[in-house]
């Protein structure tokens, strides 16, 4: 049972080895309330399993009428709690069009937890951290994309809090009811428009790609326009400068793209939906090219592609092509 | 052998709560610390296993009849679990780009939330961690065990004693066994020598 000493182990040796365990092997332990979820889904099923009468204790019979009167007091307080905000608890968000995670889980209030995957709704009042990059589509048209380990929560059909991580809002400016973004420094609203904010948690870092957003601060209410960044610090200061639209710094963007159906769609629609994507402005050489994108009607589909990939392979299967300049897609006839 | 782990699944199958809230403290953390060394599962999938393992294990607490720790018998669970989590996530459809390479490698760095909560060093460290479990699974189970205990979950040797049913002075003789077991092993591996198993 005991092994031969070993002439190589030295003090220094252990503490090598203690301290290459002592690095690797620390984990993060799960939250409070999520051990609590745990121990209540598994005691459920350990009552069942067992039989759960033979749990139940003998008590004295006033201490049971008690517990009792608690319990259904507690129940009316729940009751009441849930027919006075039917309106806003439930309503529609939007749905999950995209999860790079095997689930989502989340919470609405104290009280309700549940598992959600793609397709399923999203309501108001829930609250949950991204477990991979995601993509939430509205029904009133207009996306939001979600990179992993943000943390969100709705407060109503047009209103999210980010606490922390980074999103991609899209929304169009047809949709009547703009998406307001609430941040711990201060609001950002928009009116049709591609905007991305980053917060961790403190400062908040707006990046506007189209259109314009307001931003209302502790102090300071700015407009930005296409092109811009803005940094809020938690003191109440907002620096201004000027962003690419496009590049390295959206690429994240790319994978949560929403599908576009090219299926009996002239080109040039699709070529304005790749050139709003890839955040560059779409130019035609002359006259010409522009008229064959616009009869140019396309069949079969770009699902799954990503946005530079899918406006590679169309353009293929077309008299035209096209070259990146800078911040321009160039499309032009011939090779 | 394993006795007190013998009692305490008898405990709960006679319907003892004070049973069953020793057997969820006791192991519950060790198993989502587990599961956490040997995944990059987010914390609500992790929440996910270790809740199904922990299901399995108490509509099964029949089946368990002390021929090894209870620990062992559900981190098996967790393995099995975990496999399962693999297996459909493997069946997802993967779209793959065809001129991708530079794209993919600024998606990875770029598809994430501020560094302060996906750090590189978190990354880097990844495949140590990796490289030092898998030593780990190759140690015999009691050794593992204890190195996992002391060095990743933080217990005393009197907190191990108690639990594995030994006296301090055995613990601390089987923790400088299973460290020098480790560290041969280790070495081994990282000399890129022909990686023997100790476990059966």
């Amino acid at each position: 049972m005991t092994d031969p000493p070993d002439p190589e182990a030295t003090p220094e040796h252990v503490r090598n080895v203690e301290k290459t365990l002592t690095a690797a092997l620390k984990t993060r332990p799960l939250k409070k309330e999520s051990l609590e979820r745990i121990h209540a889904a598994v005691e459920a099923e350990w009552l069942a399993a067992i039989g759960a009468p033979k749990h139940r204790s003998v008590r004295p019979r006033f201490v049971r009428w008690a517990l009792y009167g608690i319990a259904a007091s507690l129940l009316a307080v729940l009751i009441a709690f849930r027919v006075t905000a039917p309106s806003v608890q439930g309503a529609n968000f939007g749905s999950i069009s995209r999860l790079a995670a095997v689930g989502l889980d989340v919470r609405s209030g104290f009280f309700q937890h549940r598992a959600v995957r793609v397709g399923d709704a999203l309501r108001v009042g829930d609250q949950f951290t991204a477990p991979g990059a995601m993509l939430i589509t509205f029904d009133r048209g207009g996306s939001l994309r979600v990179a992993t380990g943000s943390r969100l929560s709705i407060a109503t059909a047009t209103r999210l809090s980010l606490e922390n991580g980074l999103i991609y809002v899209d929304v169009p400016e047809s949709v009547p009811n703009p998406l307001r973004v609430s941040t711990t420094v201060g609001d950002i609203e928009h009116i049709g428009t591609e905007f991305e904010v980053m917060s961790d948690g403190q400062g908040v870092r707006i990046r506007v790609r189209e259109g314009r957003i307001r931003f209302t601060g502790k102090t300071t209410t700015l407009a930005a326009g296409e092109g811009t960044e803005l940094l809020a610090m938690p003191g109440g200061g907002v620096t201004q400068r000027s962003v690419d639209s496009y590049g390295r710094d959206w690429l994240w963007l790319a994978e949560l793209a929403p599908d576009y159906e090219i299926e009996g769609r002239p080109l040039i629609d699709f070529l304005q939906w790749a050139s709003r994507e890839l955040g560059r402005h779409l130019d035609f050489a002359d006259a010409r090219s522009r008229q064959i994108a616009e009869h140019t009607i396309l069949h079969g589909s770009v699902r799954g592609q990503l946005p530079v990939d899918a406006l590679s392979h169309v353009l293929t299967t077309t008299s035209l092509a096209y070259e990146i300049r800078n911040e321009t897609i160039w499309v032009h006839t011939g090779t | 052998m394993y006795e007190a782990d013998r009692a305490l699944v008898a405990r709960m199958c006679a319907g003892e709560q004070p049973a069953f809230n020793e057997f969820f403290n006791a192991l519950a953390p060790r198993l989502v610390a587990f599961l956490a060394r040997r995944s990059r599962l987010d914390p609500a999938s992790l929440e996910d296993v270790v809740q199904c393992a922990l299901i399995k294990a108490v509509r099964n607490l029949a089946q368990y009849r002390g021929e090894a720790a209870l620990l062992t018998w559900l981190t098996e669970i967790c393995r099995h679990e975990l496999a399962d989590v693999h297996r459909k996530a493997a069946r997802q459809p993967v779209h793959v780009s065809l001129d991708e390479t530079a794209v993919k490698a600024a998606l990875q760095l770029q598809l994430r939330a501020p560094e302060h909560q996906e750090p590189v060093a978190e990354l880097q460290s990844a495949s140590q961690l990796a490289s030092i479990v898998r030593v780990l699974d190759d140690l015999p189970e009691p050794y593992a065990q204890v190195l996992e205990a002391k060095y990743g979950d933080g217990m005393s040797v009197e907190e191990m004693a108690q639990q594995l049913g030994l006296t301090a002075i055995s613990v601390q003789s089987l923790l400088a066994r299973a460290r020098e077991a480790f560290r041969k092993l280790w070495t081994a591996r990282m000399l890129g020598a022909d990686p023997v198993r100790l476990r059966s």
